[in-house]
């Protein structure tokens, strides 16, 4: 067994909860390790320590005093706590769905950001001719006060429409 | 707990009675303040009666208050520095001899202080594991992290608390 094994079994060992090929390998390993060794010893003192050390009784009237204000509270109803808020959620959730919350939460900012940046860096594209010019109008040369120029679709446009329709021609 | 749901306030007195003593334990071991104690045991069990009608067997009731008992004293923690090592109790009279009381006191002084100088997490660990004696399942479960979590604590609280320890056993 190594140091690092070692040194998270030690509890269970100086508790007795070990399965015996644990407990076989811890000895034999602190057999031979000091610092496992003496964490051991750590662990045992502490132990003693929390048995010597002094603990007062329970209060005199502990339970009366949590029964009045009980009954207090009962008397005067909170106000209705939200359905569901993120920070009850937080402090109710285990520390692996928060570590998954936050993973997700880095991850989505972290491509939004990527794209963000993508986007920026992006060259902007030529501009057309057509998106060059405020009037679309312009790029057509439309002329209302001058006549069509010869040969044009617009001349050809206006030829037509002003022939008068030829009965039976 | 399910008669407590149902607005039943004699079976939550009966809770208390039973109970009150391992609220009052874990929270004085961890704050060493009797009246800081009193308040966090006191909020543990009426936040406790405010969850009934939410409330699932799934633990034992006292895994679930050392739970509400660790929660609070952790949040108490963060919002309090540690105490000083003046609010511990009278030792008890086991010998007659002043020098020795004072000896004792001492100590305890001492041990209070290294505890105090812990990180609230290790304290935590410390007190639930060492001095409550919960096996490491328990303290994780108390805490709500992991066994590995609460081990990597422990050993964390132990090199600390090493040489103190080592200078005691030596007196």
């Amino acid at each position: 067994m190594r140091c690092r094994k070692a040194r998270l079994t030690i509890d269970a060992y100086v508790s007795g909860k070990i399965g015996p090929r644990d407990r076989v390998a811890i000895e034999e390993h602190l057999k031979a390790c000091d610092g496992c060794r003496q964490a051991a010893t750590v662990a045992r003192r502490l132990v003693a320590l929390g048995q010597a050390l002094p603990m007062p009784p329970v209060p005199e009237g502990f339970a009366k005093r949590v029964m009045a204000l009980a009954r207090r509270r009962i008397a005067r109803p909170a106000p209705a706590a939200p359905s569901w808020s993120l920070a009850a959620w937080w402090r109710m959730a285990s520390a692996p769905i928060r570590a998954a919350a936050a993973a997700v939460l880095v991850i989505g900012l972290g491509t939004g950001a990527l794209i963000s940046w993508n986007t920026w860096q992006a060259p902007a594209a030529p501009p057309t001719q057509a998106a060059s010019q405020t009037d679309p109008l312009a790029s057509y040369n439309v002329d209302y006060l001058t006549d069509a120029p010869d040969g044009s679709l617009a001349q050809t446009y206006l030829a037509l429409v002003s022939t008068p329709a030829q009965e039976g021609k | 707990m399910l008669a407590v749901a149902k607005g039943d306030l004699d079976a939550f007195d009966q809770i208390v009675l039973r109970h009150q003593e391992l609220a009052w334990r874990i929270a004085f071991r961890f704050l060493g303040d009797r009246h800081e104690a009193e308040d966090v045991a006191q909020e543990a069990f009426l936040r406790i009666l405010d969850a009934a009608p939410r409330y699932k067997p799934t633990a034992a009731f006292g895994t679930y208050l050392s739970r509400v008992v660790t929660r609070l004293c952790l949040d108490h923690a963060q919002k309090k520095r540690p105490l000083p090592a003046d609010s511990l109790p009278a030792v008890q009279d086991v010998n007659p001899s002043a020098a020795e009381r004072m000896a004792v006191q001492d100590r305890d002084r001492t041990i209070r202080a290294a505890l105090d100088g812990l990180p609230p997490a290790q304290r935590m660990a410390v007190v639930l594991r060492y001095f409550e004696g919960l096996d490491c399942r328990s303290v994780a479960s108390a805490m709500d992290t992991t066994v590995k979590a609460v081990e990597r604590l422990l050993a964390r609280a132990r090199g600390t608390l090493q040489p103190l320890l080592a200078e005691l056993s030596e007196k």
